[in-house]
């Protein structure tokens, strides 16, 4: 193996191990501050380091710090002290692992080599994503079992149930996915969401496949425990259901499992259905070959997303109520210098590109930048609509949801199998 | 007499409805609303900056209680125990003791209140026949980082003001 290929391994492991993390903290703080402002509440806004609240981040590394620091209580009432710690393991990791196979760019080639994009590089693609996410319901139903608790294992009842029922129409969905794809390689589903229909529309799975797009999400909701769906932790039933007994950062895991499992769901479901980290209408070749204007282009609209951004920003840091000496204000300017010099780093970095680089390798590896950035957007927009939701639907009453699954979805998904199977064999 | 039926329309049975996707966005559409609404301007949150900003306090609102005082700044209590005896959380605690000054017989020469006990619901103020026990000082929140503070002693209860004026809080019902 070469420097590069070591280098392009730590990368891509790295990406596909931290992205998943950070987005733990990103998708704690949306969920907060966007369920406060979905209810015209502020949200937490009072946490700080030295008068830098970081629009409320500040208060995850808070609640971590407050989180390692309690005491680990492990039932003295449980029989499987082994099990107990295990569950929270397993689940935080399946969440963790199912990302491996998600392509977050297209492949890259350098000096004749391809470098495929994606934690794992192997063809099992949606495959592992099934496998792993139905392995982690053994961990809540570990936990609810070893916790020796009623709420605890009915809510491991409810979860169990839930996910065995919501993994067959999300099955279904993608079978008639993959018969129109042709393949279960993330990488190749996405590169034929690159082509468009009709020569003007991008051949998105949403648009190819429009039901299956439905009863997939629906599902994807059902497998992640989210409301509507959260019924294994229904807090007025079940107190809070599997993980009544956990605490401290074994809580945690469970918690942060859940993010990173809404997290990986997004990001399939762009891949499958939101054309992954495709940028419409410009497939990967189209942006290797155009990669100069891009880049100009890009010049042009980094300075003025950060003006849009700063304007919003000094409007609405500030602190409504009579302050003498507005620490928040005085926040915000720091913050606007900040961006400004991110803007002027891109900016440099941009210029270093078009004057000595133009052309070649480093073509390439702007392309891959800017999919990454287009795939993580995506699928933060993704995640917004889990937090949306969960702030707008109430919860499903458990016999509705049953009936959802089995009396719906199923149907939907085989009567979409049918229509599909046999549009495609009518058309080759 | 006829009774006025008014038949409520109910709503979910048309087919629109019951496939439910339609309902959601709509209900998502809402939710949005609330959301672009004030991340547009925030300051249109319907919140109170509460450590900052403190609410208003009505005249009939049952805060801390203090003791009130004649015109002349002795104290109007007579230690009859009223108060005391008609407590439900037992938190007052009296000791009476000879009044010189002929205003009347007693005086408290203690007189405590555990506040971590009173549940403020107002039976003292009601009980008092001499109206020397008041609880419109206006203080909402009684917090402390230890138990003896928020242990009042009758120094404390006489040296608080009430917050509202005489006319206002006779208006309130006492």
């Amino acid at each position: 193996m070469s420097q590069l290929d070591i280098l392009l391994v730590l990368l891509r492991v790295a990406v596909g191990a931290f992205v998943p993390l950070c987005f733990i903290a990103v998708l704690v703080w949306l969920e907060r501050r966007g369920a406060a402002f979905f209810q015209d509440r502020a949200g937490p806004n009072r946490a700080n380091i030295f008068g830098f609240r970081a629009a409320g981040l500040v208060q995850n590394a808070a609640d971590g710090i407050k989180l390692i620091f309690k005491e680990d209580v492990i039932p003295g009432h449980s029989a499987h002290k082994f099990y107990f710690v295990l569950a929270p393991l397993i689940v935080f990791f399946c969440a963790l692992v199912s990302f491996a196979v998600v392509p977050f760019a297209d492949t890259l080639v350098l000096e004749g080599k391809q470098y495929i994009m994606q934690g794992i590089p192997m063809d099992l693609g949606i495959l592992w994503f099934l496998a792993i996410t139905g392995f982690a319901v053994y961990g809540i139903i570990l936990a609810g079992w070893s916790s020796h608790n009623k709420y605890g294992v009915l809510g491991a009842l409810r979860a169990s149930a839930q996910v065995i029922s919501y993994e067959i129409p999300m099955g279904l969905a993608l079978v008639s996915l993959l018969v129109v794809y042709g393949t279960i390689n993330l990488n190749e589903i996405v590169h034929f969401q690159g082509k468009l229909l009709f020569g003007f529309i991008p051949m998105w799975g949403v648009v190819l496949q429009p039901l299956a797009a439905v009863i997939f999400i629906v599902s994807a909701f059902a497998e992640t425990n989210r409301t509507p769906f959260d019924l294994a932790e229904g807090e007025s039933e079940l107190v809070a259901g599997f993980h009544v007994e956990y605490s401290a950062m074994k809580f945690a895991l469970f918690f942060m499992g859940e993010y990173v499992a809404m997290f990986v769901s997004s990001s399939i479901i762009i891949t499958l259905f939101f054309g992954g980290y495709q940028i419409p209408w410009l497939s990967t070749e189209t942006l290797v070959a155009y990669a100069k204007p891009v880049s100009m282009l890009l010049m042009g609209l980094v300075p003025v997303a950060a003006a849009l951004f700063c304007g919003w920003m000094m409007k609405n840091n500030k602190s409504h109520y009579d302050r003498p000496n507005d620490p928040r204000v005085r926040e915000a300017k720091v913050y606007r210098i900040i961006i400004w010099m991110m803007v002027v780093v891109v900016e440099a970095v941009l210029v270093g590109y078009l004057l000595y680089a133009a052309g070649g390798a480093a073509d390439r590896i702007l392309v891959v930048l800017l999919q990454i950035v287009t795939f993580l957007v995506k699928t933060f927009m993704m995640c917004f609509v889990y937090v949306w939701v969960r702030w707008t639907l109430p919860r499903f009453r458990y016999d509705q949801l049953q009936l959802l699954g089995w009396k719906m979805l199923l149907p939907l998904a085989l009567l979409n199998i049918f229509i599909t199977s046999a549009v495609v064999v009518a058309l080759s | 007499m006829s009774v006025t039926v008014k038949i409520m329309e109910r709503k979910g049975s048309s087919f629109l409805e019951k496939i439910y996707l339609f309902e959601i966005f709509k209900g998502m559409r809402v939710t949005l609303g609330h959301l672009w609404r004030n991340l547009c301007d925030n300051s249109r949150l319907y919140v109170r900056h509460y450590p900052e900003v403190k609410p208003e306090i009505t005249p009939r609102w049952r805060g801390r209680h203090r003791l009130t005082t004649h015109e002349d700044g002795t104290v109007k209590c007579v230690a009859c125990f009223m108060c005391q005896t008609n407590c439900p959380a037992k938190c007052i605690m009296i000791e009476a003791g000879e009044r010189m000054d002929g205003k009347s017989e007693k005086v408290p020469v203690r007189f405590d209140i555990d506040l971590l006990e009173c549940i403020y619901c107002g039976y003292c103020v009601e009980a008092c026949p001499m109206d020397a026990i008041r609880m419109d000082t206006g203080i909402f929140s009684v917090t402390s980082y230890d138990r003896e503070s928020v242990f009042v002693g009758i120094d404390e209860l006489l040296a608080t003001k009430g917050a509202f004026d005489e006319e206002e809080y006779k208006k309130g019902g006492a």
